[in-house]
């Protein structure tokens, strides 16, 4: 095989790698600032602006969208489950509407679902729900598509000749669903669980218009803070917000191995 | 696949779906419908006044300044689109082909931006363009240039700013497609003879041609309504349509315009997807 054009190639892989990984290394050095200036290199060296990011002011949206994305990811797994089983076991008029319906918000753009939301609210008398209860029901419709997407990927992957077995055998219905069915597809409900999660946790196209002041996640937080300007407050706290999906899918990644899950999940768009 | 019990109780998916259908249909599809019939009802602020009027699309196509926010947008959407093929191509070729035992780290690698926010991805590309920045100060000490060089805000670092978020996508989109691709079409090149150059160029380029239209039109769609980039390396004279919208709904709580600014960006969206559609029907194989 000719190597000249490979070893090309991984200079240039390489030279790729710091273009995606430089600006993200680049904000968390500049969190290291003697000053309260966004300077890279980073002038001085000092570990008060993280200390600054757990300041309440910060720690409040940081709590808030850890709640939020918890239990979006739980609602959204609640809801995808029946549904990932109907698109994927059933047959019934009308289901390539619901279908779409379900995997829409991927699709559309999550502003426009936003500002939606918002006006619909508004106009039918609800708009006290803005901020908490508003930010739960918009991230459930755009995180939704990928917990039924995970889990229906899961139910297909299972060999159908194992519930024909147990059930061969004189288990139930209900009883190959818990003994058999579930076991298997947990991993999916797992890695479903874990996307909802992050993209939740990582939104601001939707959040930006259904939060209100002291309802709002860290992303929309920190996006109107920087109308005042860059800190390094900001750029800890930007590193911080990112290192929490960042464990969540490694301790995730040693049980159920989500890194198929998001191949797959992902390779089909 | 039907199962047994499945064929013997056809009300058993109208359970599993009838609430899930009823919430999606009231807080997703009844809004945006509403949406959509907002953007040609007439409007006073944020209450409509119930008069039918095609004036609001009329106000947006024809003001310079909209005018050029929506045509900025696309141009940065294919700009975006053109960069995220060229950069993830070679990169998604690599991962895929590659015998390294690190593959899956690097292959984990090249996708963990999609773990950050894109605010803390953006905010990089500030610290590095804005007028302090790590470009001015290493052009500035290499003596390259006497005055900083103004890049924020433009149109060029909101490009740079969304194809490196969107980055990922394109890797995925194109690794899938090289997946799909048998590898001994390429060996069958080469044992006739062909280069690996010549091999990549005249087999695998075009075979994986509905992967790189795939990814671009994603990384497009994408583009077109992200809003955290525009804003943080744009300003006044960069905006786009989703910084308008954020105008129109949050500040001059002009509705009537951020719902027609929302229709056309959810209008091409769709057309987008249709486009993908049409076009990704050909990359089965």
């Amino acid at each position: 095989m000719n190597a000249g054009p490979w070893n090309l190639l991984r200079i240039v892989v390489a030279a790729i790698y710091l273009f995606i990984l430089g600006p993200i290394l680049i904000t968390a050095a500049v969190a290291f600032n003697e000053s309260n200036r966004s300077y890279f290199p980073p002038r001085g060296f000092s570990l008060k602006w993280w200390g600054e990011a757990f300041a309440p002011q910060w720690v409040q949206p940081l709590m808030f969208s850890l709640e939020l994305a918890a239990l979006t990811a739980i609602v959204a797994t609640a809801i995808g489950i029946p549904l990932a089983f109907a698109f994927q076991r059933y047959e019934f008029p009308g289901k390539a509407i619901v279908r779409t319906i379900t995997l829409g918000p991927l699709i559309l753009p999550t502003l426009v679902t936003g500002i939606a939301l918002l006006q619909f609210l508004t106009v039918i008398g609800l708009g006290r729900w803005l901020g908490y209860w508003a930010l739960l029901i918009g991230h459930v419709i755009i995180c939704l598509p990928f917990s039924v997407r995970t889990i229906a990927i899961s139910l297909q992957a299972m060999p159908g000749s194992v519930e024909n077995a147990a059930a061969s055998l004189g288990a139930g219905p209900l009883a190959v669903l818990r003994y058999v069915t579930f076991p298997i597809i947990v991993p999916g409900i797992f890695a479903g669980m874990a996307f909802a999660f992050i993209h939740s946790f990582t939104d601001i196209n939707m959040s930006l218009f259904i939060a209100k002041p002291g309802q709002r996640p860290v992303t929309v937080a920190i996006m109107s803070f920087l109308d005042f300007g860059f800190a390094p407050t900001l750029a800890a706290l930007s590193i911080l917000s990112l290192l929490i999906p960042l464990v969540l899918v490694a301790l995730l990644g040693r049980f159920v191995g989500i890194g198929n899950f998001l191949y797959q999940e992902q390779g089909r768009g | 696949m039907l199962t047994p019990t499945a064929q013997s109780r056809p009300i058993v998916p109208f359970l599993l779906v009838l609430l899930p259908a009823a919430f999606l249909l009231i807080f997703f599809v009844i809004p945006t419908a509403f949406l959509l019939s907002a953007s040609f009802i007439e409007s006073d602020g944020v209450i409509m006044t119930g008069v039918w009027t095609t004036q609001n699309y009329a106000d947006l196509l024809s003001r310079p300044l909209y005018q050029q926010a929506i045509l900025r947008t696309f141009l940065i959407g294919i700009a975006v689109g053109v960069i995220v093929i060229l950069v993830s191509y070679p990169l998604a070729y690599f991962l895929v082909r590659t015998t390294s035992p690190w593959r899956g780290f690097l292959i984990a690698l090249s996708l963990s931006p999609l773990l950050a926010s894109v605010i803390v991805r953006t905010y990089g590309w500030w610290v590095i363009l804005n007028r302090e920045g790590a470009v001015n100060t290493a052009l500035l000490s290499v003596g390259i240039i006497d005055q900083p060089l103004t890049l924020l805000p433009s149109s060029m670092a909101i490009t740079i700013g969304l194809a490196h978020a969107l980055l990922p996508y394109g890797v995925l989109t194109i690794m899938a497609s090289l997946n799909g691709l048998n590898p001994n079409i390429e060996r069958a090149a080469m044992s006739l003879g062909a280069g690996r150059i010549r091999t990549f160029l005249a087999v695998t380029l075009p075979l994986t041609w509905p992967g790189i239209v795939g990814g671009f039109l994603l990384a497009f769609a994408i583009a077109i309504s992200a809003y955290a980039t525009p804003a943080i390396l744009g300003g006044p004279g960069t905006q786009v349509m989703a910084t308008l919208i954020r105008n129109f709904m949050v500040q001059a709580l002009d509705w009537a315009l951020g719902s027609a600014m929302g229709a056309i960006l959810l209008v091409s969206s769709i057309l987008l997807l249709l486009l993908t559609s049409a076009l990704g029907g050909r990359r089965a194989g």
